[in-house]
Formats: structure tokens, C-alpha cells, sequence
């Protein structure tokens, strides 16, 4: 038969992604609970049953690639309801965290973000940097006065480091990754006969961004979901609120450089008090977060790995450093706002630098596969 | 003896209110001194009643009409001196029977309570106490153990824990069969999870020392002869000829004159072997065997290897020899899988020999072997495991990968392509426990074929795998899941000296494992004293097989005390009857000899039969064959159920047809009780007998019948054929072929055939008894009334 596909397994794949939080994996019996009870699996070649044998078989070539992979939202219903204790959702999390490790460019920093024993490197790169940038240019010391965070950090030189990283770094090392995904998961719909459009049309695609937008916007696979209803909330919090923050970052990126108008501003700016709202519930999701897997061990709730545990200790980092450098700057105790300051702004540089290799890079990745879905129209367009 | 019949009437339990009892009693004849009702019969006041009549009055013989026979048996037990006869009103007419007017008597259920009084009376005149057989020999209490494998040493041990003596026979130099030639075996001990060491050095140890087990190696069976109790066995060296071999068998074909038959035994040699009454003087005497001479790896045929540009007519040649032998076929179907081409495709147990040795390699070079697909199932469009297969051998599939795992790092793969994981009870964790090693790959999967891939190693292809796709594997072996063949397929194995053969008999119902009924009677064959274990019963695992050890020794005892006491073994247990041969009018038909479904009957040079009383189950199958009617025991006879059967009142008025109905007492009987306690109801115009097996039920009972008006005969038996239930595996069949001969001679009559039929019925289809008289009453109801009546 010359069309049997060559199986070569590769054990040493099945281990990783039992270390990726897939401990589980080779549970599975096969018997389909998991594709039945998904409430957002598609009608026809539903996940995760075909994924669940691909991960035991070591098949990286059907995982990585695999659009479906990253339609599961890991509701973890399928953990719940399999038999076995497979944990199918978890291990679908595992080849997502396994896929972002190898799509990334470069490859060792795919290496060393997931990896737990670098964290400390991870966090003395922009420490650093900005050790460096604040000694060279004589500011490495508490400035006196009112605080007035431009003093002892330069907002210049806080853009010379972060509009390169936006502009530059992320576009360059996430549009490889993304190019590479693409490729993939269109080659792997046209193998696996999820697709019938040959070719990949970049306008047509676009469309599909705009039918995927209102599902990513509403939530509403997360609403679907029956056994993780908790995490509707927490996602949609951090989801908005980053959004938020992201819309306030650019207000003040104007308001700076082209209204020429510098911080601190009013409590009242409505741009300000967005802030503080996205601000609260970014760190109101992020405890929810936490709270919700620290519950004791149910089914439904997923221990996680480094991998999602360093993300969502990031994220609660970012809105606690934030919001108290805001309020200890009212308070005026400039000894501990400014260091705040500086531990807030190196983990914006985590967020940013890293973001191509951490879990957040399934903002991009889940984004492109719900479009290609549409696009391949294995799911409506709404 | 003198008869002295009483006759005890309950009214309780509603007999009292549905019949008129004085009316009833009427009926017993004045002859009959002795008559009591009572309200409730089984009571002590009651059983006092009887017993001071037994003591005082004289009465041996208790008619009892109360409840059904099978129950409170134990409560109506005066001894082995009186004759109990039970009449049974409550489930057999009160309870299954409404009357057409609700309070009143009606006339059809006080004609049947009658009826079956009558009929009860006029059996209990012909039945006496039994006695129990009595041997004119000794009995040896002694096992004989044939197969010293795990199953054999574990059961020789379990005799000799219970106190009796063990001989083993093992054919090879060694004892412990194959388990000896295995690396690991499957967990038995908690998790249930990681190999296990074989136990069989432990057993072969503990055999060893223990004073009851003698294990003779070398050594086989020429021949077993006798009876339970009393077998004689001629033991002899491994692969030697003897004299007392037994002969093959020796029939004329038709119309040719008779063959010489086996010479006596001081002209017999061992190439011309003594007949099957010869005695050898110098025989071992036994009293039971347990049979675990376990398997045989099943063989696969290789294929003929063909000169290259021949192979496609040499393919064709193949199939037209397929379509005649079905061996022939096996072969060819199992031609993709390139067993007997490829050197690296090898069976289960080669395997396992291999991995017993050490490491596993690549025959063809070698190299170790790295990655190994193991096939569970030949494919071609089957889901049929391979011949002879069974759960054992998906766990040796689990088994064998967890060694291709132990010996090729930690890159090993193996793969099990199957259609049925079997893993019963505890298993299932070891199956899980494979299951969870990252190199160990499940799938389900059709093979389509294993070829070379040019460096030794083998490409594997499957279609419709778990996988979703048809895939193909690179592998440096195949091994196949083969089967366990019982050694009793082709071979008999016992060498009994018996009339009926060497060997079981119908094995072909089980595929040649050696079973009497599986759900019903482990461990029984069809040859009483000979009781099977292990392997050869059905393939199993080391654990079952230890376990199936203490239950056939057990039997094994259960047998050599019950021959002791000259009672049955099985399954009428302590039953103490024997049919009695009136041989004096015997025809030497062999009918009996050739039925009895155990072989009980040896018969003599001119044909006559030779009871082996230990051998007979009491099932009365010899007695339904008889022509002559000249075998009977001495509480179930011609006579007496004649007897009961001419007792019935057959009325002359058309609206009241009467119908036979014999009910097989083992399913039948009960599903007619059953029927009643569930509240069903079916004609009043049947009158029921209980007989012990259809197989039991003579000719003449249903010709007494219909010559005397009843309109028709209704056998109700267990069911027969490839599920059979019935209890002496072949009464309700040779009860069915005979009535099929009936049928002719009711014809010459000028009776119809429809009016004897036959049906068959589990335990536990009561609810089906309604329907089945009643369609009968509608066909003998459209056939008309019998023509006899009133003659």
C-alpha cells in the first residue's frame, strides 16, 4: 500500500511531553469518551481521541502542526469524564507547550523559557540591561523630591529599550514562528483531510482573523466548557484587562511624543482610571488563576506545569509591581517606589521579550488556528 | 418386600381451598389403609404423623401429595428404607392453574389433582429402596497425575495436601513442561503489575519432597483399564511400543466380511497389541486420573517454498488444494504474514524460548533486536485471533514486550497489533502497566503483510488502526500471537481400553480441549474418574492453571469416595441406583453400549454388555435405548413410569384431551416449578412426569400413552447441539433423534406425528412454559382427538 503512512515513533517526544505536564499520556485506552463529552470539538475527526493515540505513539509530526491542538481550550471536560485518568486536556496543554518550544526562533531561548532551572537567568537579563543603561547614564540612585517615576528611570530611555523590543524583536522572532506554524498546520489539514482549499490565501485568511474575532472577543468557547466554568472568568480579566493596558500604552505613547504632554497624569484622565481598572483586574484574574488550580486535585482542575505556573506568576507580578509603584508613588515613599518601578519594568521586559517562547504565545498561535479553522471551514465563520 | 403404601394429602399453601379433598381422597383405593390429610404436611406434627405410621402401621412406602419434589426433600426423608413418592398439587396444579370461576372447585384442576394422585400412587407400587453397588474388588485410593507441568505437580500436590497419594507421569526427562522454558511469567501477586519469576522451580521442589508425590519422568501411558476405583494402568518408557498399547480400533466396512480382531493377550506383541478386555497382570492399580498433559504450540505452515517465477501459479494451485482441507487453507492465509520465508518473523513461544536463553536477537543476524511488532491477529479481513488463542495469549503479547523493553535500552519499541486485548480481572493492571511504558505501542490493526526491507529488518503494514489511517512500521522482528493447542486434539491421549475408544469423545464441540460442559461441570469430562486441568481444558494462564490443579483434585477425591460407597459421582451426587441388566433377554443390539454417553458399557466378544458400575452416571440413557426394556433401576424403571403413565384417566368427552408431557428433571422440571411460583398458568389437560433425562425416556411410555387415548406426547428437554446444557451432555440429542423415528411408526398407526414433539428449555426460560403448551394444545387441538380413545 503506497499510501500507509510511515509510523516512527519517537520515544524520547512521549517523554516530553509527560514532562510538559502530559505525565498521563499513556493512559489512554482508545475508548472516545474524551471526543464525545468535548463540548468544542467539531462534528467530524473530533479531538482529542486521534490526538491522545498520536501523543502515545510519539508522533510528533501529527501533534505539532495540528490545528486542532489548538482549538481545545482545556476545559479539561474530557479529564474529567475519561475512564482512565489520560487527562486528555492536559495533554493536549502539554503539545501546545511543546509546539510554542518548537516553533520559537531562536531555538535555545525555546529551550530556556519553558525550562525551570533558568528562571533567574531569565530575570537577570533585564536586570542587567538596566543596571547598565541606568549606570552609564548616572542614574543609579533613589532621585530626590516628588516622585516622578521619569526621574530615576528616563521615559527616553525606557523607549529606546521597549519600542525596539515591540517594533523589532517580537515581529522578527514571532513572524518566523508564525510562518513556520502556518506552513505546518496547512500541510497537516490538507494530510488529514480537514481542509479541501489547496492553497493558503493571505486576504481570504484575513477574513477568517475577522469571522474568529467575535469567539475570542466573547469567550465563548470558554463559556461552553461545563467542568472549568472558573476559568471563564479569571481568562476573560486577564484577556481584557491586557487589552486594556495595551490601549493605555499607546494613548500615553502619543500623549507623550506627539501632544509632547509627560507624565504622571490626573487620577481622574479617563485614560488613567482605564488603567487602574485594567490594573485590578488584571491581578483579580491572575488570583483567580491561582486560586483555581490550587483546589484541591479534581479532575477538572490541571496541576499545570513551570510552563503555565511561570506565565501566571508573571502576569500576578505585572499587576501587583504595577499597581503598587502607582500607589506608593502617591504615598511618597520613594525608597520602595522606586525599586518597584524598576521590578515592574523588568518584568514588562519578560512579557515582551519572552513572549514568542512562555505560554502567552498561544495569544498568537489559538488566534491563527481558530482562523484557519474558519478558513479550512472545519467551524463556521460567525 | 411387601408394598405398604400410605397416603399423606396436605391441604396448605391453598391446596386445601382449590381442591375438594375428600372427593380426593376418595380416590385412593380402599386397598389403602393408611390415608391422612393434614394442614400443613411438612410441619413436625406432620412428619410425626408419617413416621409413627411407618413405625406403627408398617408403611414403607410414603405417598406424598403436597409440594413439588424439589422441594423440602430433606424434611420428607425417612430413610434410605422407605420409599418416598411425592404427588406434587401445589406447584403442579394448585399454583399454576386459575380456576374458570374464582372460590369454586373447578372441574379440569380436581380431575388433574386426581389424575396425579392416581399416577403417584400406581409409580410408588413399582419402586424400591435402593441399594448401593457393591465392587467385587478393592478400590486403590491412589491419583494418577497424567502431565508433570505446572498444572500437573499443583494438582498432585493438592491431592497429597488432602491426604491421598499422587503419581505423577511426565513423558519428558523433565518435569515442569514449558513454564520451565520461560524467561518471566504474568503477575499473580498485588499490584498485578511487573514480571514474575516462574514458580515452577518452587513447585517442582515442593513435588519433589513431599511424601505423597512420586513423579515418574520418562514415562508414558500404554493403557488404562477398568473403572473409577479399580483402574488398571500399564505405564512404560517414553517412546517404546508395548503389548498393551491400545489396539487401533478395528470396524468392518460394509458388506466386507469382519476383520481379525486384536489377538488375546498371549499371542498380543507391541506391534500387534492385545485386545481391550485383555487384562495386563502387571498393571498399576489407580482409583482416578487427572488429566494435565496441557498443550502443544500450535503449528503454523510455512509455505512451500517456490522457485521464483513458479510463485504465482503455485498461489493458484494452493487455493484449489484450500477449498478441499481446511489445513491447507489455515496455511494459505496466513501466507502474508511470511512465516517459514522471513527468518526474523518467529511464534510467541519461539520467542519466548529465545528470551528464556537471553537477550533477544534477530535470527537472521544476530543483532539485537530493537524494535519488535507483535500480531496478535492473522488479519485478511478477520478479526479471529489466531487458532487456539485465548486472553493468555494477549498477555504473553504484554508479557513479551515488557522483555523486548528490559533487553533493547531505552529506545526499544514494541508494538501489539490487535483485535481483542483480553485481560480478565487483575490482569487488566498488567495490561495497564505495559501499557503506560513509553515504548510500548497498542493499536488495533488488520495486517495486510510483513515484508524484507533489504538489511534484515521487516516492514509491517496494518489497515484500520486506532490511528485512523492504514500505517506501516519498520521493525527488526514479527512475532505471532499463536495459540495454545490442546493435546487432545489428534491424540487420545489416555488410551483408555474402553468400548467406546481411547479417547473423549465429540471433542470437536470444544475445538479438541478437553471439556464435558464448560458453565456447568468444570473439571468432568465424558469419562467419570478422569478429571481435566490446565491447559488442555483451555488455555490459560500459570495462575489458572494452579487454581483449575485443586479443583480437578478434588474431583478426583470426590470420585474415588464416591465409588467407595458404590454411589453416583456426578451429577446425581450419593444417588445409589444402578441400572440393572435383565440379561437373560438381551438381544446384543449394543444399542445401551453404543449410547451411554460415558462409555459405562464394555460388552463381551458376542456383544453383551459389561457394566462398569463406577463408570455410570445414572442417567438412564441406556434404559431409553433399550429395545427389549430389560434395564431399569430400582426407583425409576420401564415399569414404573409405564405405570404412572397407564394410571391416567383418559375421558372419553372431546372437550377434555389429555397430553403427556416428560419433563427433563434437570431444566424442565424446575422451569415448570418456576413457572407456577411466578404465578403462570398453562392447560389443565397435561398430566407432567419428571424423568431423570430425555435421553432416559423408553419409546414404549409414549406408545403406552397414545394406545391408551391421550392425544399427545410433549418432551420437554435441555437443550442440544453446539451450546448443549443437557446434564449427560447427550440425552436430550439421542431423545430427539428418537423421536424422530417415532414419528414414522405413529404414521403406520395412522397417527399423526405432530402428536409427539420434542422442545427444548433452559433453567431459566419459565416464562416460556405457558407458551409452549399452549401451542402444543392448539396442534393437537387442530389435529383432532386421538382416535384410540375409549379402546
Amino acid at each position: 500500500m503506497a499510501n500507509s503512512y510511515w509510523v516512527e515513533p519517537d520515544v524520547k517526544f512521549v517523554k516530553q511531553l509527560m514532562g510538559l505536564g502530559g505525565e498521563t499520556l499513556k493512559k489512554c485506552y482508545q475508548c472516545a469518551t474524551c471526543s464525545v463529552v468535548c463540548p468544542i470539538s467539531p462534528d467530524e475527526k473530533p479531538f482529542p481521541r486521534k490526538e491522545m493515540i498520536a501523543a502515545q505513539w510519539g508522533l510528533k509530526d501529527k501533534l505539532v502542526g495540528n490545528m486542532d491542538v489548538w482549538l481545545c481550550h482545556h476545559c479539561n471536560d474530557c479529564s474529567t469524564y475519561c475512564p482512565r485518568g489520560a487527562r486528555p486536556g492536559d495533554v493536549l496543554n502539554a503539545v501546545r507547550a511543546y509546539s510554542i518550544q518548537e516553533y520559537a526562533w531562536p531555538k535555545w531561548l525555546g529551550k530556556i523559557v519553558p525550562d525551570g532551572r533558568f528562571w533567574w537567568l531569565l530575570l537577570a537579563i533585564p536586570v542587567a540591561i538596566f543596571l547598565f543603561v541606568l549606570g552609564v547614564t548616572g542614574h543609579l540612585h533613589i532621585p530626590e523630591g516628588e516622585i516622578e517615576f521619569a526621574h530615576f528611570f528616563p521615559t527616553l530611555l525606557v523607549d529606546l529599550i521597549f519600542v525596539p523590543l515591540a517594533m523589532v524583536w517580537i515581529p522578527l522572532t514571532f513572524g518566523i514562528g508564525i510562518y513556520r506554524f502556518m506552513t505546518d498546520i496547512h500541510k497537516n489539514a490538507l494530510a488529514e483531510g480537514k481542509t479541501k482549499r489547496k492553497d493558503l490565501n493571505i486576504p481570504d485568511f484575513l477574513k477568517s482573523i475577522a469571522c474568529a474575532l467575535p469567539t475570542i472577543l466573547s469567550h465563548n468557547k470558554f463559556s461552553q466548557c461545563s467542568e472549568n466554568k472558573g476559568r471563564y472568568l479569571s481568562h476573560i480579566l486577564v484577556f481584557f484587562s491586557f487589552l486594556g493596558l495595551f490601549v493605555v500604552t499607546n494613548i500615553f505613547f502619543v500623549a507623550l511624543y506627539i501632544l509632547q504632554i509627560p507624565g504622571p497624569y490626573s487620577m481622574v484622565n479617563p485614560v488613567k482610571i482605564l488603567a487602574n481598572v485594567s490594573g485590578i483586574a488584571l491581578l483579580v484574574g491572575a488570583i483567580l488563576m491561582i486560586s483555581n488550580r490550587l483546589k484541591d486535585t479534581d479532575a477538572n482542575v490541571s496541576k499545570g506545569s513551570y510552563f503555565d505556573w511561570s506565565l501566571i506568576i508573571l502576569v500576578l507580578g505585572l499587576a501587583v509591581t504595577g499597581l503598587l509603584s502607582q500607589y506608593i508613588r502617591l504615598a511618597n515613599v520613594a525608597v520602595i517606589a522606586y525599586p518597584m518601578y524598576f521590578a515592574h519594568l523588568v518584568l514588562v521586559f519578560c512579557l515582551f521579550t519572552y513572549l514568542p517562547f512562555s505560554k502567552l504565545a498561544h495569544m498568537v498561535y489559538r488566534t491563527l488556528a481558530m482562523a484557519y479553522s474558519r478558513y479550512s471551514e472545519r467551524e463556521p465563520c460567525e | 418386600m411387601e408394598k405398604k403404601l400410605g397416603v399423606y394429602i396436605c391441604t396448605g399453601c391453598g391446596i386445601g381451598e382449590a381442591l375438594d379433598i375428600e372427593k380426593l381422597e376418595k380416590k385412593v383405593p380402599p386397598k389403602i389403609k393408611v390415608r391422612k390429610t393434614h394442614p400443613i404436611m411438612c410441619s413436625p406434627e406432620g412428619i410425626e404423623l408419617i413416621k409413627q405410621d411407618i413405625a406403627e402401621e408398617g408403611v414403607n412406602t410414603a405417598v406424598i401429595a403436597a409440594c413439588s419434589r424439589r422441594v423440602l426433600y430433606d424434611v420428607f426423608d425417612f430413610g434410605p428404607e422407605t420409599v418416598v413418592q411425592r404427588v406434587n398439587l401445589r406447584e403442579g396444579v394448585v399454583w399454576s392453574h386459575k380456576p374458570q370461576e374464582e372460590g369454586e372447585v373447578d372441574e379440569f384442576i380436581q380431575e388433574m389433582a386426581e389424575d396425579y394422585l392416581r399416577m403417584g400412587m400406581a409409580e410408588a407400587e413399582k419402586i424400591l429402596p435402593a441399594e448401593p453397588a457393591e465392587l467385587e474388588e478393592p478400590i486403590d485410593k491412589r491419583i494418577m497425575v497424567m502431565g508433570g507441568g505446572v498444572t500437573g505437580l499443583s494438582a498432585a500436590l493438592e491431592v497429597a495436601r488432602a491426604g491421598y497419594e499422587a503419581v505423577v507421569i511426565e513423558k519428558e526427562a523433565q518435569a515442569g513442561g514449558f513454564a520451565a522454558r520461560m524467561r518471566k511469567q504474568t503477575p499473580s501477586v498485588h499490584p498485578y503489575e511487573d514480571l514474575q519469576e516462574p514458580v515452577i522451580q518452587e513447585i517442582i521442589r515442593e513435588a519433589e519432597a513431599h511424601p505423597k508425590v512420586e513423579i515418574r519422568t520418562g514415562t508414558e501411558v500404554s493403557r488404562i483399564a477398568g473403572a473409577p476405583g479399580l483402574y488398571d494402568v500399564t505405564l512404560k518408557p517414553t517412546g517404546t511400543k508395548n503389548k498393551w498399547d491400545i489396539p487401533a480400533p478395528v470396524e468392518a466396512a460394509e458388506g466386507a466380511e469382519a476383520p481379525a480382531q486384536p489377538p488375546m493377550a498371549d499371542e498380543a506383541t507391541p506391534e500387534n497389541p492385545a485386545n481391550i478386555l485383555a487384562k495386563d497382570p502387571e498393571a498399576e492399580r489407580f482409583g482416578a486420573v487427572i488429566l494435565a498433559t496441557g498443550w502443544k504450540p500450535y503449528e503454523l505452515e510455512a509455505p512451500e517454498k517456490p522457485a521464483e517465477p513458479a510463485e504465482a501459479a503455485e498461489g493458484e494451485e494452493a487455493k484449489k488444494e484450500g477449498e478441499e482441507g481446511e489445513e491447507v487453507k489455515e496455511a494459505l492465509s496466513l501466507e502474508h504474514l511470511g512465516y517459514g520465508k522471513l527468518a526474523n518473523v518467529v511464534t510467541n513461544v519461539a520467542l519466548e524460548e529465545m528470551a528464556a536463553q537471553g537477550k533477544i536477537l534477530r535470527p537472521s543476524d544476530g543483532k539485537p533486536a530493537t524494535s519488535v511488532a507483535f500480531v496478535q491477529c492473522p488479519g485478511q479481513g478477520s478479526d479471529e485471533d489466531f487458532p487456539y488463542a485465548a486472553a493468555i495469549t494477549s498477555m504473553v503479547a504484554l508479557k513479551q514486550a515488557k522483555y523486548v523493553r528490559e533487553d533493547g535500552g531505552a529506545d526499544a519499541k514494541a508494538y501489539i497489533f490487535y483485535q481483542h486485548m483480553r485481560t480478565l480481572g487483575q490482569n487488566e493492571y498488567f495490561y495497564k502497566s505495559a501499557q503506560q511504558d513509553e515504548g510500548i505501542f497498542l493499536t488495533k490493526g488488520d495486517i495486510v503483510g510483513v515484508s524484507e526491507n533489504g538489511n534484515g529488518s521487516l516492514v509491517l503494514e496494518a489497515k484500520d488502526t486506532l490511528l485512523g489511517e492504514n500505517i506501516k512500521v519498520s521493525v527488526d522482528m514479527v512475532v505471532l500471537g499463536t495459540g495454545m493447542v490442546p493435546t487432545t486434539k489428534d491424540d487420545p491421549v489416555l488410551n483408555l481400553a474402553y468400548r467406546q475408544g481411547p479417547g473423549f469423545r465429540d471433542l470437536d464441540l470444544f475445538e479438541g480441549y478437553c471439556d464435558s460442559n464448560f458453565i456447568c461441570f468444570p473439571y468432568e469430562t465424558r469419562r467419570t474418574g478422569i478429571y481435566t486441568a490446565g491447559c488442555v481444558r483451555r488455555a490459560m494462564s500459570i495462575q489458572e492453571c494452579r487454581e483449575d490443579a485443586m479443583g480437578a483434585a478434588l474431583k478426583a477425591i470426590q470420585c474415588i469416595e464416591s465409588a467407595n460407597r458404590g454411589v453416583s459421582v456426578h451429577p446425581r451426587s450419593g444417588d445409589m441406583t444402578f441400572p440393572d441388566f435383565f440379561f437373560q433377554r438381551c438381544t446384543q443390539c449394543k444399542r445401551c453400549t453404543e449410547e451411554c454417553p460415558f462409555g459405562a458399557l464394555d460388552d463381551d466378544e458376542k456383544g453383551t454388555p459389561l457394566p462398569n458400575p463406577t463408570r455410570c452416571r445414572r442417567c438412564g440413557t441406556c434404559m431409553g435405548a433399550c429395545p427389549e426394556r430389560i434395564i431399569g433401576f430400582s426407583d425409576y424403571n420401564i415399569d414404573s413410569i409405564g405405570s404412572a403413565v397407564k394410571a391416567m384417566d383418559v375421558p372419553e368427552e372431546d372437550e377434555k384431551p389429555r397430553v403427556l408431557i416428560l419433563a427433563c428433571e434437570n431444566d424442565a422440571y424446575p422451569a415448570l416449578d418456576m413457572a407456577a411460583m411466578h404465578g403462570l398458568t398453562y392447560s389443565p389437560f397435561v398430566r407432567v412426569i419428571p424423568v431423570r433425562c430425555l435421553g432416559s425416556v423408553n419409546v414404549v411410555w409414549i406408545k403406552d400413552a397414545l394406545s391408551k387415548g391421550v392425544d399427545g406426547a410433549l418432551l420437554i428437554g435441555c437443550k442440544f447441539g453446539d451450546d448443549y446444557q443437557c446434564h449427560f451432555i447427550k440425552g436430550s440429542e439421542l431423545c430427539d433423534i428418537r423421536m424422530d423415528k417415532i414419528g414414522e411408526a405413529l404414521l403406520s398407526l395412522a397417527l399423526e406425528k405432530e402428536r409427539v414433539q420434542q422442545v427444548q428449555i433452559a433453567i431459566d426460560e419459565y416464562d416460556k412454559i405457558p407458551g409452549i403448551i399452549s401451542e402444543f394444545m392448539a396442534t393437537i387441538e387442530e389435529v383432532g382427538p386421538n382416535p384410540f380413545k375409549g379402546f
